[in-house]
């Protein structure tokens, strides 16, 4: 019980701390003071600008869909990439006086958290507090502003620079402080997500835990009967087989790896969310963490398979072989990581550019016939490749597991030297050394 | 010259897919020829293919990407 109520305070205490920082993404020329009162004196010159350019930018950047069309790989991009701001949607917030349609973004602010060499820890909420601690965003990375740079002509009303690539380049030589190094450990979009699905994950199996506690030997029941069969099939059909009698201690790992993919893949899946494991530092971090378990429960024999290969002629055995070897130890945790980001990320692209089919071919809304037209295309295509995205979701979570598993019974084998090729044992061997070679 | 760099990335990308099909339908094809010759084997032979299949497809995927960096590093 306890457990559960803590459990719950997290979910409810991380919620609120994040939308904390949750504010209208425009600010409404009616309050263009809306900082005046935060900013330091000294830069007093600088709110009123301030104040100018967020009029002025009422109807420019963020509600540039009024002007000129979205390009679809633009709309792709910023879904599938991270971001510091959790976006949900736009939405029109009346006309402004030439008569455009102004739109405010629904939109969770995440906390800028940054290690300068310069300042220390940076903490903002947004980046109109970065700005005032002398970091300037653009396209959601931070920079250091040289002591007394003059910017607010540049910020929009996100706080964040907006300007082309020429003006960058040029903007960065002058107001730029490269010889600051910073560090960027903010909470992103996936980052929160991830913590989503972690408290997620110990709601369910806390839960579940609890009810095999409660009821050792009985028939499960509830969410128990949903996730015996998984943890049932991981356990006999990835860990025995691969691990065989030292799969104990691994199956933890093997359980949290597989759920943890596969929760969130299922939450990327569901509207508003961001993919998480179509961040190829998520799953970089996945394998890595894969390949320190893989590699530090390597038996004697492991070690000896790389850097003198049995069953080798002695040319090779010391030169060409370690080489290979040594290579094969990185490529097996490299390609667990490629898999991984590219089938979540190309499945996100597919469903997106179903979607803007309708966009594509409607004109972005000055075609209705075209957007009708694409509408029942596109939609069947969505609903076909969504619910593979779903398939998908489990297969890359069941086939990440496995790889682990397979490469760590691999590693963990300890061979009786009586044959004399000691590849090509058991099917694991030899696939496991397929990929190898990939 | 970037025209034809992107042009080049389609093809790589199609080049992939085209390649990944191979591999997996072939091993598809020979994977449930052995099942109907010997269905009690079936759970094995599944296992096997995923595997296999994971690895096809893991170099495929190489390779998208790479296509897919041409385009976006241009």
């Amino acid at each position: 019980m306890p457990v559960r109520h803590l459990c719950l305070a997290l979910l409810l205490a991380l919620l609120p701390a994040a939308g904390a920082f949750a504010q209208h993404e425009q600010h409404s020329p009616q309050e263009p003071s809306h900082h005046g009162d935060t900013i330091a004196p000294a830069h007093g010159a600088d709110t009123a600008a301030h104040a100018d350019a967020a009029h002025a930018d009422a109807h420019a950047p963020a509600a540039g869909a009024a002007h000129e069309a979205p390009k679809p790989a633009d709309v792709i991009m910023h879904h599938v990439l991270d971001n510091h701001d959790w976006h949900i949607t736009d939405y029109p917030a009346g006309k402004d006086a030439s008569g455009h349609t102004v739109y405010k973004g629904l939109a969770l602010h995440l906390p800028w958290i940054l290690y300068s060499s310069r300042d220390g820890l940076v903490f903002s909420g947004d980046a109109h507090g970065l700005l005032e601690r002398g970091y300037a965003v653009y396209h959601d990375h931070a920079y250091a502003l040289k002591p007394g740079a003059e910017v607010a002509e540049h910020v929009d009303a996100h706080g964040t620079l907006h300007m082309d690539k020429e003006h960058w380049a040029h903007f960065q030589e002058e107001h730029i402080d490269k010889s600051v190094t910073l560090l960027d450990f903010s909470i992103t979009k996936t980052s929160f997500q991830m913590l989503l699905v972690a408290v997620v994950m110990l709601i369910v199996f806390s839960a579940v835990a609890r009810a095999y506690k409660r009821n050792p030997t009985g028939a499960p029941k509830g969410i128990q009967s949903m996730f015996e069969p998984f943890v049932v099939f991981i356990r006999d059909e990835i860990a025995k087989p691969y691990l065989r009698d030292r799969y104990a201690p691994f199956l933890p790992y093997l359980l949290t790896l597989f759920f943890f993919i596969w929760f969130s893949n299922l939450l990327g899946l569901m509207p508003f969310n961001s993919n998480i494991a179509g961040n190829i530092s998520v799953t970089a971090a996945l394998a890595v963490l894969s390949f320190l378990i893989i590699n530090f429960n390597g038996s004697r024999d492991y070690w000896k398979h790389i850097f003198a290969p049995p069953g080798v002629p002695s040319a090779l055995r010391f030169t060409l072989m370690p080489v290979v070897e040594v290579i094969g130890v990185f490529t097996k945790p490299f390609a667990l990581m490629i898999r991984l980001f590219a089938n979540i990320t190309a499945g996100h692209f597919m469903v997106l550019s179903l979607v803007s089919l309708i966009f594509i071919l409607g004109k972005n809304g000055e075609s209705l016939g075209g957007a009708l037209g694409a509408l029942p295309l596109s939609l069947i295509f969505t609903f076909a490749i969504f619910f593979l995205e779903m398939i998908v979701a489990l297969i890359q979570a069941y086939i990440f597991t496995l790889l682990t598993a397979v490469f760590l019974g691999m590693a963990m084998e300890s061979h009786d030297h009586d044959h004399g090729h000691a590849h090509g044992q058991d099917a694991a061997h030899e696939h496991a050394h397929g990929g190898a070679a990939h | 010259m970037e025209t034809i760099g992107i042009m080049g990335a389609g093809i790589g990308a199609g080049l992939a897919a085209i390649g990944a099909g191979m591999g997996i339908g072939r091993l598809a094809a020979s994977s449930v020829e052995s099942m109907a010759r010997q269905p009690e084997a079936s759970g094995d032979i599944r296992g096997a293919m995923i595997l296999t299949a994971a690895f096809i497809e893991g170099v495929a995927l190489l390779g998208e990407v790479v296509c897919l960096l041409i385009v976006f590093l241009k």
